[in-house]
């Protein structure tokens, strides 16, 4: 996704802690974000995502740990000397001022002549699609609009590195994609290093080239979006990032050449090939079933690989997908039927089939 | 068949037109009667001032007027009074701002201990600084004495300093809840874009609080302008206008003079109300809403820094020496003169008997002013009547009435027939239930507006009728703010001076009265120990506010109309 692996990280996280008195929010968190990388901290609230983002900005104090900007250590550096700019979930936009005088603040601060100012602000209000808004107070804003205001003012000096805080939550569901697409499409263009954190696991997914996953002031994982969802660490991760059907197991053979693998469950044999070098025979397992990844079909008596028989309690059918309801001896699956074209014998229908796929992710079960 | 058993009953459900028509019109008929109350109580008075200030011997005359403007000494009086309006407003708003900008932007350590001594002032009465001045500056004051000192703080100065300190924890409370309702991202945005510290304040905090900043400032000019306590003790021989009114009343029983006094000094109260409450309101900048976060302390450069320390310190020094002064001089005959401590000024009968006196008037003004600030705060916010707005503007504009106004209005207007109250505790607690209105009115809309009318309406829907729902609903709905407001109806009406100093008749004293008299005759010990005891019941009251306000999310909206 354009992003050099091989230069100097741009943003350096080296053990940081932060404590609020007693109460530790931060408790050691290391991470290497690379230049032109757009890397989202995501996670439960209270999980200090919002507060590592305001430690990078300089606005609350580490407490040990060291933040490296560029080469350079930063710790003790002032929001207003830090090469990194914020954008703040309610947009923090001046009310008093116009849009252009917004967007021009900080090059005003720092001393620009008019001029360049002028004809500065003019490209990040061409670039942000409101060229004709300069004059505008913000009030007369539209929510997408002070989003796009925001973006820019916060763009306006050129930082090394951009931090958004859950910049699209003020806005209604569609103009929310809209807003994503055109933030990460500017941010690709730009190649701007940004740290983009937010509650929304899909938000997440779909806008990073690295997800940061957290919890209680620690990083679970960290990983691209696909890796994130195919191959969560823990089970906190995979039911974070989606629906997650867990079935428990036990490795009862692997084939070191294949890699073909078969499990033991209560309900019968599964196989599959394994894809992760952590898991070995005899292992007690937990297989990530997601909803999508499993087919269903009516009962039809005869019984293939992998395919577990179970008794359908709903059927809701929503057009695109069905969600059924499937009950495995006494556990519990979800199952998305995409495209359901059996739709009304399904709803009628009693006993059917599932079908675990062979590339189901499996956690190790701790004892 | 049926259809005519239902028929039947639902006419016997509609049976009697008569209840029907009351149950529908209940809450007129009893705005009507609000509407009745406050012209008596409140316009009449005012309209009886404003008459006897045209009322000559052989009808309307604008001769009372005409001597006003040309008497040098009248003239002197409106222009210290005004000058002291003008001079306590910068001073309070400036020390009020500096001290908001500490609790809310300064460093956590020193947050809270500025915050309560910002706030000391207002369990006193206000003219505890002019007692605490007398005490320290005064003819035997403790400073005058000590350094031999020729010059007396009687006079102008005086005032301005006693008054300073007694509106600083309104400024204060004002300026900080507008700091507080400032989005703390909007100045870690100029941060982050460069600025500094200096920089943020004018080019971000300052123009932001603006709006905010002038409407302190106007409510402190009319309450100053208006004070009566500090002028009347400490002013000496300097003129101003509400002690004014009280000679020329008391003294030479000059009525007509008295009013003019008065008219004049209602007019900018008038207009400043007006003025705070039609232009500025919805002045205020909005933005969108984000989670709140608290403001962390930035690391302000001593630069800056350091006014803000130096005036935070001498403020809160000053109002903790006055406090202390009072405490310790109550323990004396008079401090400074006679040597050794004495309980007597506190078992003073005739203090004693004052305060007795404050406090049955002030808990039936609280219990009247608290019930009728609940209904008409029902009326204003639930009714849908002609004059709706009339009410509200009406049972309001009692803060912004100087006190001597409604003790001259309630002379004129009670001491005759159809209604002779004067003489009578009756007088001085309906004094107080009008003067102060606005505090129990301003309770009842703050939790009503928290009631959403579907409560009411599934009340009404469930077929209750409209004095069911209330009964039922309504009030026990509404007792926090009841309570809210006969609280603090109580802890106003017991320190209030310059309205029931008209009033009291010879032989019922208010604890106020007496603090000022036992001030003005030099019986400082006597002053002092009334005053500790007003503090005491104040706190007690601030107590009880504060359990019920934690207890019911009064919220802030009712710690703003307690600052009013």
């Amino acid at each position: 996704m354009g992003v050099k692996q091989n230069e100097r990280p741009m943003l350096i996280l080296k053990g940081i802690h932060k404590f609020y008195g007693k109460n530790e929010v931060i408790k050691g968190v290391s991470l290497e974000v690379q230049k032109g990388e757009l890397v989202t901290f995501v996670g439960p609230s209270g999980c200090g995502k919002t507060t590592l983002l305001r430690l990078i900005g300089g606005f609350t104090d580490v407490s040990s740990g060291d933040i490296i900007l560029d080469g350079q250590r930063i710790n003790d550096l002032p929001p207003n000397l830090r090469d990194t700019r914020i954008c703040f979930q309610n947009y923090a936009l001046f009310p008093h001022m116009t849009v252009a005088e917004n967007i021009g603040y900080g090059l005003k601060i720092n001393k620009w002549p008019r001029d360049r100012i002028e004809a500065r602000v003019k490209e990040l209000l061409k670039m942000v699609e409101l060229d004709t808004f300069g004059d505008r107070m913000i009030d007369k804003l539209s929510g997408g609009q002070q989003q796009r205001v925001a973006f820019a003012r916060a763009l306006s000096l050129e930082p090394k590195v951009l931090l958004l805080d859950e910049p699209l939550s003020n806005l209604d569901a569609n103009l929310r994609l809209i807003m994503r697409e055109e933030i990460r499409n500017l941010q690709e263009k730009l190649q701007i290093t940004t740290v983009f954190v937010t509650h929304d696991q899909f938000e997440a997914m779909a806008i990073s080239d690295r997800l940061v996953v957290m919890r209680d002031g620690l990083i679970e994982q960290v990983g691209s979006p696909i890796e994130i969802y195919e191959r969560p660490a823990n089970e906190f991760i995979a039911g974070f990032v989606g629906y997650v059907n867990f079935m428990e197991g036990r490795i009862a053979s692997i084939d070191e050449k294949t890699s073909d693998t078969v499990i033991n469950t209560q309900y019968g044999k599964i196989e599959i090939t394994l894809e992760q070098d952590d898991i070995v025979n005899g292992d007690e397992v937990l297989m990530v079933i997601r909803p999508e990844s499993v087919n269903i079909s009516l009962d039809r008596g005869g019984k293939g690989q992998n395919v577990l028989s179970g008794a359908l309690k709903s059927y809701m059918y929503a057009g695109s997908l069905a969600k059924c309801t499937v009950m495995i001896g006494d556990r519990t699956m979800i199952i998305d039927q995409y495209n359901p074209r059996d739709a009304q014998q399904f709803k009628h229908a009693e006993k059917v089939e599932v079908e675990i796929p062979r590339s189901v992710h499996l956690l190790k079960k701790k004892s | 068949m049926v259809t005519a058993e239902w028929s039947v009953k639902l006419q016997a459900r509609s049976g009697s037109r008569a209840k029907d028509f009351l149950n529908a019109n209940l809450i007129n008929i009893l705005a009507a009667f609000l509407f009745l109350l406050l012209a008596f109580f409140l316009l009449y008075p005012i309209i009886a001032v404003l008459l006897k200030s045209v009322q000559g011997p052989s009808g309307f005359t604008l001769e009372y007027y005409r001597a006003f403007f040309s008497t040098d000494y009248y003239f002197q009086s409106l222009y210290n009074t005004l000058l002291l309006g003008a001079i306590n407003t910068v001073v309070c708003v400036v020390v009020g701002f500096c001290l908001a900008y500490m609790t809310t932007r300064g460093p956590w350590l020193l947050r809270k201990p500025l915050k309560i001594i910002a706030l000391i002032p207002l369990i006193a009465p206000p003219y505890l600084f002019a007692l605490s001045l007398i005490i320290l500056f005064g003819r035997n004051g403790l400073v005058t004495r000590a350094l031999d000192l020729h010059w007396q703080l009687y006079g102008f100065t005086g005032v301005v300093i006693s008054q300073s300190l007694a509106f600083i924890p309104l400024a204060y409370m004002m300026i900080e809840s507008t700091l507080m309702s400032l989005n703390p991202n909007l100045e870690e945005s100029a941060y982050d874009l460069g600025a500094t510290e200096a920089t943020i304040l004018r080019s971000i905090t300052i123009p932001l609080l603006a709006p905010g900043l002038l409407k302190a400032a106007l409510l402190i000019f009319v309450m100053t302008i208006a004070e009566f306590g500090n002028a009347a003790i400490l002013g000496g021989r300097t003129p101003f206008l509400a002690p004014d009114t009280y000679t020329v009343i008391t003294g030479e029983s000059d009525f007509n003079m008295g009013s003019v006094l008065s008219v004049v000094l209602i007019v900018p109260c008038i207009i400043i109300f007006f003025v705070h409450n039609y232009l500025l309101e919805g002045k205020k900048f909005t933005t969108i809403g984000g989670k709140p976060v608290a403001s962390e302390p930035r690391k302000i450069t001593p630069l800056v820094l350091a006014p803000f320390v130096i005036i935070t310190t001498v403020a809160a020094g000053a109002i903790f020496v006055c406090f202390g002064v009072v405490f310790v001089a109550s323990f004396f005959k008079i401090l400074g003169v006679t040597h050794n401590a004495v309980l007597s000024n506190y078992l003073d009968f005739t203090s004693n008997q004052a305060i007795y006196n404050s406090i049955r008037v002030s808990f039936m003004a609280a219990a009247i002013g608290a019930i009728l600030g609940v209904l008409m705060a029902y009326v204003i916010v639930r009714g849908k009547f002609f004059g709706r707005s009339f009410i509200e503007m009406v049972s309001l504009s009692g803060f912004a009435l100087p006190g001597t106004v409604l003790g001259i209005g309630y002379l004129l207007a009670f001491s005759a027939p159809p209604l002779k109250l004067t003489g009578g505790i009756m007088i001085l607690a309906l004094n107080c239930v009008f003067r102060f209105i606005a505090v129990g009115v301003e309770a009842g809309i703050s939790k009503l507006h928290q009631i959403h009318i579907e409560i009411e309406e599934a009340s009404a829907d469930l077929g209750a009728s409209f004095l069911t729902t209330f009964y039922k609903i309504v009030l026990p709905i509404m007792f926090p703010a009841f309570i809210a407001g006969f609280v603090y109806t109580f802890m106003t009406a017991i320190v209030s001076l310059s309205a029931v100093v008209f009033l009291v008749s010879p032989g019922f004293d208010l604890a106020s009265v007496k603090i000022f008299d036992a001030a003005v005759y030099g019986e400082i010990g006597i002053a002092s120990a009334t005053t500790m005891k007003l503090v005491l019941i104040v706190m007690i009251c601030m107590l009880i506010l504060d359990f019920i306000t934690k207890k019911t999310k009064l919220g802030s909206s009712m710690k703003k109309s307690a600052a009013v």
